[in-house]
Formats: C-alpha cells, structure tokens, sequence
C-alpha cells in the first residue's frame, strides 16, 4: 500500500544530505508509525519517544538499507522490533486477563473524531471499538503486533511476511491465532460486537 | 450438499467451514473453496452466525481509529539527522566505482606513458613490417601484443566513466 519506488527515490535524496528528502518520509510515515508505536504500548508518551527513536534510528543507518526490500518493510520491521524491545524490558502486564484498564492503570478513552450529539449506535460502536482496542492491548506482543500490522496499517500477508522476515505460512497462522485469541478473549468478557 | 444424511459428515463440513473463516474474510482462499464455504453458510445457522461474528470484529479491527501524532514529534527526530555526514559522504559514494575499474587496478608500470608509447611503437613497426615480410605471422602477434597496455588503460577508463554517468543518472 505503500509506494515502493516513490520511497526509493526519496530515501536516496536522504543519502545525500537533503534535508527536504527526510521531511518527506516523515511527513508520509509518521502517522503509521506513532500509531503503531501507541498500540503497542497504549501510552502516548511511550509512543512519542519510541516513535521518534525508530525514526532516529532508521535515519541515522540509511547506508545499511538493503534496496531490494521496500523501505517501508524495513521501517515497520524497526518499528515493530523497537517496540517488542521496549515491552520486554519494562515486563508490562501481558495477558492479564482482568481488562478494562489501561497499562497505568486508568481507564482511558479512545477519540474518535466528534461530530454533535451521538446516537445510541454510534455510542455503541465506540465502546466496542474501545473493549476490542484494550483486548488487543492485551494480546501478546507478537501477536499484537502482526494484528496491528495487518488491520491498523492494511499490510497485505506478503508485505508482512517480509516486514517481520518470516514465510508466508507462518504469518497466516500466527494472524489467524491472534485473531482467535481476540475472539475469545472478547467472550471472555462477555463483550459482544 | 448432502451433508444433512449424516451427522458426522455435518460437523466435518462445520469444523472445516469454521477453519477457513478466516481465509474467507481475507480474501486468500481458492475460487472452489470459496463457494463451497459460501454455500456452507447459506444452509448452516450455526455457521453463519460465526461467520456474522467474525466480520463483525474484522470491520472494527480495520476501523480502529488514527491517533493525531503530538506537535513536537519531528523537532527532535530533525535535530539528530546526521546530515553533515550524508552530505560528506555523498560524493564518496557517487563515485564509488567496482575495484576492477579503479585506475590502480592495473600496475603503475602498465599505465606508464612510456610503456604505452613503446607498445604502440612496436605495433605500428610490425604492422608495418608485415606488409614486406615472408613470414607475418610473428608481426601480427608483435602488434598485438604492443597495443596491450593502450587498450587496457583505455578501455578501463570508458567503462568507469560510463559506470559513473550510470549511478547519477540512477540517483
Ligand atoms: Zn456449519
């Protein structure tokens, strides 16, 4: 979904110093990115810091870019590793099945973009978005992460399979694990959507 | 189909309906497996009911709202670019040429004008000697082998030109 050539181009201005050239692949990835950063993580500070640090990073080791992959598997790879790094470290709560809270434990909302008095259905969904939101925070962070890679940034299953260098086999099974896991872990709950 | 005689033969097609929801959701099963899942659901409640569930969570998985990225998030991104570096790097980089069309590649005395000129010396004498002599077999050789050094060094030098000409144009 990205556009492989258009990235090619911009990333071998980046190498020779144009400053414009790096604006521009901010300007393209850094909503992905910080999101993916923030789903991970579900705290926006974390995310910021992270956010920037994959940026920082991918920036400053243009040279070792291996121009038969597409920039942005390369990216989404750093990104996804950065984040699996930094949950690691900290040992957040995964998995703890007693949901509904956040990772600093507050209850947080999702935003969704307002438009005037809601309706019963729109309410509805937005819950919902949030309960399936927390459920996915919960999932394992590999799991977690190739579920964000495939339904928040639409990767297709090739294009994952080549962010997170694994067989195509392998990806399908893990995706439709994670998306069991979310299944039951909904039921669980007794959340319905 | 006739699934409905047998019992047993119900639940396969349900388990192994329920095994590939996924894929049928995705997009990324075979024509034939699709419509035998499609009609699968057209007569099984049960099924189908699952299918509902699972596109349902699907279209909220895809509809999971973009958070607005903070203000401040390039500054400090911009702030540690090490353009000088890429900047400094660059013309290395341009004009960085496989080993083999490096002008020290061929040894210094193999470049040497006068080896050059000596090379073509003899060529010219035996090319022209071979128009008198009995034997021109020998000549030839000697012409050839005089020219050696000029042909090395010049073709060694279009051809990193040319590679050179190629990268910038690639950039
Ligand atoms: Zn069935």
């Amino acid at each position: 979904m990205f556009d492989r050539r258009q990235d090619l181009k911009t990333i071998r201005r980046c190498k020779r110093g144009e400053e414009d050239a790096f604006k521009e692949i901010l300007e393209r990835y850094r909503g992905p990115i910080y999101n993916l950063c923030y789903r991970m993580t579900r705290n926006a500070e974390d995310a910021r810091d992270l956010g920037q640090e994959v940026f920082i990073k991918v920036f400053s080791l243009l040279d070792r870019f291996d121009e038969n992959y597409a920039f942005s598997s390369w990216l989404f790879r750093i990104a996804t590793n950065h984040c699996i790094d930094h949950l690691r470290r900290n040992r957040l709560r995964f998995l703890s099945l007693d949901g509904g809270v956040g990772q600093d434990g507050e209850e947080y909302e999702i935003q969704l973009p307002d438009g005037g008095p809601e309706p019963d259905t729109v309410l509805q969904r937005k819950e919902a978005l949030q309960r399936l939101d927390e459920v996915i925070g919960q999932l394992p962070p590999h799991y977690r992460a190739i579920t964000l890679l495939r339904h928040d940034q639409q990767l297709s299953y090739d294009e994952i399979a080549e962010v997170l260098h694994l067989p195509l086999g392998t990806v399908k099974a893990r995706i439709h694990r994670a998306r069991n896991l979310v299944q039951q872990m909904l039921k669980a709950r007794a959340y319905d959507i | 189909m006739d699934g409905r005689e047998h019992q047993e033969d119900v639940t396969l097609a349900c388990a192994d309906t329920r095994d590939r929801l996924q894929g049928y959701l995705d997009g990324t099963l075979a024509k034939s497996e699709s419509v035998a899942i499609f009609l699968h659901l057209r007569d099984c409640g049960g099924c189908r009911e699952e299918h509902e569930h699972l596109q349902a969570m699907f279209s909220m998985l895809d509809e999971l709202p973009q958070l607005p990225v903070p203000d401040d998030f390039d500054a400090r991104i911009l702030d540690s670019i090490p353009l000088a570096a890429y900047r400094e790097m660059e013309p290395l980089r341009r004009d960085r040429v496989p080993v083999f069309l490096e002008e020290s590649y061929l040894p210094a005395w193999l470049r040497d004008a006068r080896t050059r000129l000596a090379g073509l010396s003899v060529t010219l004498a035996a090319v022209i000697a071979v128009a008198v002599a009995d034997q021109p077999q020998p000549l030839l050789l000697a012409a050839v082998v005089g020219a050696v050094p000029e042909i090395l060094v010049r073709c060694q030098g279009w051809a990193r030109q040319a590679t050179l000409a190629w990268r910038r144009a690639e950039n």
